[in-house]
């Protein structure tokens, strides 16, 4: 039995995986930790609670892909791959037939065409601006006062949404306020607070041709007002699956259990590619 | 182009450096004396240009040097000093977005900043050259306020078609020989038509030497890397093309890099990626970013910034025996700049044709609107049309401000690892066929 994990280290949330092919490719663990301001730390920790979950030792884990904003942290990583291809790969695992990924992260938003063995054909990120990221979600639940996990739900209740112009994730705040101002009802604010971030992503979404199926990556794929107004502005159906938050780690797995497959040849894994041990 | 830094990089391990960067070095050098020497004694004259179709060979009817306020103000951000001439001309009422080129120039005059730490001369004339940007009348505008130097403007026509038209031709011709009359008046010497001629003739052998050079880059490896490297051989092709040391600097040049390429010698142990770079490099984070594709032994094959001060590999000569025609011809036509948007799609098509790239790169400026605007539709354009690869990062060229190291790297290491499964599926799928 081959044993291998995946660690994610986001802006805001650090996650981690272990896999193993025994009986066939599965997730054994999974481990979620805030990514705080040790980056190095947080992926020790999020390894350890997950190999912990496992009923493994570490030494047991054969092979460790770091991806992430912080994959170069990742002192214990074996190789570091880029969650752009990552997020492709755990895609495609846990919900087959993807072709195009969505995913919205902390600070970021992206993307990605697929193609049929989970490889990327093309992709396109948000730029030096975190409009459409859960951060823009994040601000418009603390200036309304409310937790996070409450703006999904409650932006389903919506009636009338209001029109937030702006794609600023500072300036929302005070689009928010003024509507409070104005008498507006929390729900309303948070519908268009949700369509706003769904329209601006699909337009980043439209520089690729967006083909179906279409997964739904990202912590913010856990927000179920998120989902239905992506899916509304797409005018269809997404792929979202229970482990939306993990499918960066659990690529950077597979390509782990990948790697400790010698049989498999993987055009990642050719000669010279990946760089060993930190960069 | 002459920059020095300390510390080593992986660029330190992967850089071209040939006797030919050494002469580079010397060549900048003596033309930075040049103009301290200008400066001290008010000879030879000197003419401020754009590098964007400079005509450079009427200044040698005169035997003036030219003055480029753009290379003074990359100079600047390659040594990573551009942001505080920078913030002075935001200080006085430059804005955020405005071109940060102009900025760090405007900066660097009213701080009495020089890229050497020489003296640099108030120019004779402040000739602007090219206008399809109307950034570049403001800022000559400007240093002609500053420097109290008189300011010609030669209104180039933008190419609307493939070719200028007889009449756009004329029109330039007239104001060369205008701006002839000019300096004539200014130096109070007279325009030696033969010297102009011959440095016509020098410029052509120049031309064709760097396009020959251009053309080993078709070689697999390349021998040199036609985006970083190129930047090396730009300041002698725009100071020196028109003289002597110029044809002499690119005959040594071409020789060095053709045994080079003889020899089946890269930039890397092994080249695993070609790409064409299209728009400036971020220079306040140079090395930084040429790490970046050295990491993946990425090496440019082609890049359309260094077709900025004039469009060789395709053929154009200037010709001696038409001089004014010529010059005209190079500042309408022969300049990636001033040509339009369907003529650079071209050219880049080309590029990944002829010179067999993976993949295009494109970096777009954020303080440049003239060479960024409708990079876009660029992406789109070269992905979804032709199906070329096409990787698209925003910085800027000279202001550290906005350059995001984290995420232009993850973009980079993104692209070349799905250019990487692209490849070794190609091979595998080969394989099975051949099973």
């Amino acid at each position: 039995m081959r044993i291998a994990a995946g660690v994610d280290v986001g802006s805001t949330q650090t996650k981690a995986v272990v896999m193993s092919d025994n009986g066939g490719v599965k997730v054994l663990a999974r481990a979620l930790v805030d990514t705080g301001a040790n980056v190095q730390r947080a992926a020790e920790r999020a390894f350890d609670a997950c190999c912990q979950k496992a009923g493994v030792q570490s030494g047991d884990v054969g092979f460790v892909v770091g991806t992430g904003y912080g994959r170069y942290k990742i002192a214990f990583g074996n190789t570091q791959m880029t969650e752009i291809t990552c997020h492709a790969k755990g895609a495609s695992f846990l919900c087959p037939g993807t072709r195009t990924v969505i995913d919205m992260g902390g600070q970021d938003s992206k993307a990605i065409s697929v193609g049929a063995t989970g490889e990327v054909l093309d992709f396109v990120m948000n730029d030096k601006c975190a409009a459409g990221t859960g951060r823009f979600l994040a601000n418009s639940a603390e200036v309304m006062g409310i937790s996070l996990d409450e703006v999904g739900p409650l932006s389903l209740r919506a009636r009338h949404p209001v029109k937030i112009a702006t794609v600023c994730t500072v300036f929302v705040e005070s689009d928010i306020l003024s509507y409070l101002a104005q008498g507006k009802t929390g729900e309303d604010i948070l519908g268009g607070v949700h369509i706003a971030i769904a329209k601006r992503t699909l337009s980043l979404a439209r520089r690729l041709n967006i083909e179906p199926e279409i997964t739904m990556t990202g912590g913010v794929a856990r927000n179920v007002g998120m989902v239905r107004a992506l899916e509304e502005v797409l005018g269809r159906k997404m792929l979202v699956s229970p482990d939306a938050q993990f499918v960066g780690a659990v690529g950077a797995a597979l390509f782990a259990l990948e790697k400790l497959d010698q049989s498999f040849e993987s055009g990642i894994w050719r000669e010279g590619h990946a760089v060993p041990g930190g960069h | 182009m002459i920059e020095e830094l300390d510390g080593k990089t992986m660029t330190d391990m992967k850089e071209y450096r040939g006797s030919i960067h050494q002469r580079q070095k010397d060549l900048m050098l003596a033309w930075y004396e040049q103009l301290d020497q200008a400066a001290s004694t008010g000879s030879p004259a000197s003419v401020s240009m754009m590098i964007s179709g400079n005509c450079v060979e009427l200044l040698e009817g005169f035997g003036a040097v030219p003055l480029y306020p753009e290379i003074n103000a990359l100079q600047l951000a390659i040594r990573h000093q551009s942001l505080d001439p920078i913030l002075a001309a935001e200080d006085l009422g430059y804005a955020a977005d405005n071109c940060a080129y102009v900025k760090a120039d405007i900066g660097c005059i009213l701080k009495g900043i020089t890229p050497t730490g020489g003296k640099l001369p108030t120019p004779t004339l402040i000739l602007c050259n090219f206008v399809g940007c109307n950034t570049y009348l403001k800022w000559f505008e400007h240093l002609a306020k500053l420097q109290q130097a008189p300011l010609y403007v030669i209104d180039v026509p933008f190419m609307r078609t493939n070719e200028p038209s007889r009449s756009d031709l004329e029109y330039v011709v007239k104001q060369l020989q205008e701006t002839v009359r000019k300096l004539e008046q200014l130096t109070g010497a007279r325009f030696d038509y033969d010297r102009f001629r011959e440095a016509v003739a020098c410029s052509s052998r120049t031309e064709e030497l760097w396009s020959r050079i251009k053309h080993l880059a078709r070689r697999s490896p390349s021998p040199f890397d036609a985006y970083f490297d190129a930047i090396t051989l730009m300041g002698p092709l725009y100071v020196y093309r028109a003289r002597p040391e110029g044809v002499e600097f690119f005959e040594a040049a071409l020789a060095e890099l053709q045994a080079k390429a003889d020899a089946h010698k890269g930039i890397y142990e092994q080249e695993n990626f070609r790409v064409v770079m299209e728009g400036p490099p971020p220079y306040p984070y140079f090395r930084t970013f040429r790490d970046m594709f050295a990491k993946w032994q990425a090496c440019a094959v082609a890049s359309t910034y260094s077709t900025v001060g004039g469009l060789w590999e395709f053929g154009f000569r200037h010709d001696p025996d038409h001089p004014f025609e010529s010059v005209a011809m190079h500042m309408i036509a022969q300049n990636v700049t001033n040509r339009n948007f369907l003529q650079r799609y071209d050219q880049i098509r080309q590029y990944v044709e002829e010179w067999n790239a993976d993949g295009l790169i494109i970096h777009f400026v954020k303080s440049c609107r003239l060479f960024s605007a409708g990079q876009g539709d660029m992406r789109d354009y070269f992905t979804k049309q032709l199906g070329i690869p096409t990787l698209y990062i925003e910085s800027d060229l000279e202001d550290p401000r906005y350059f995001a190291e984290a995420q232009t790297k993850n973009r980079i290491d993104a692209f070349f690892e799905t250019l990487e499964h692209s490849k070794t599926a190609a091979i595998r799928s080969g394989a099975r066929e051949e099973k």
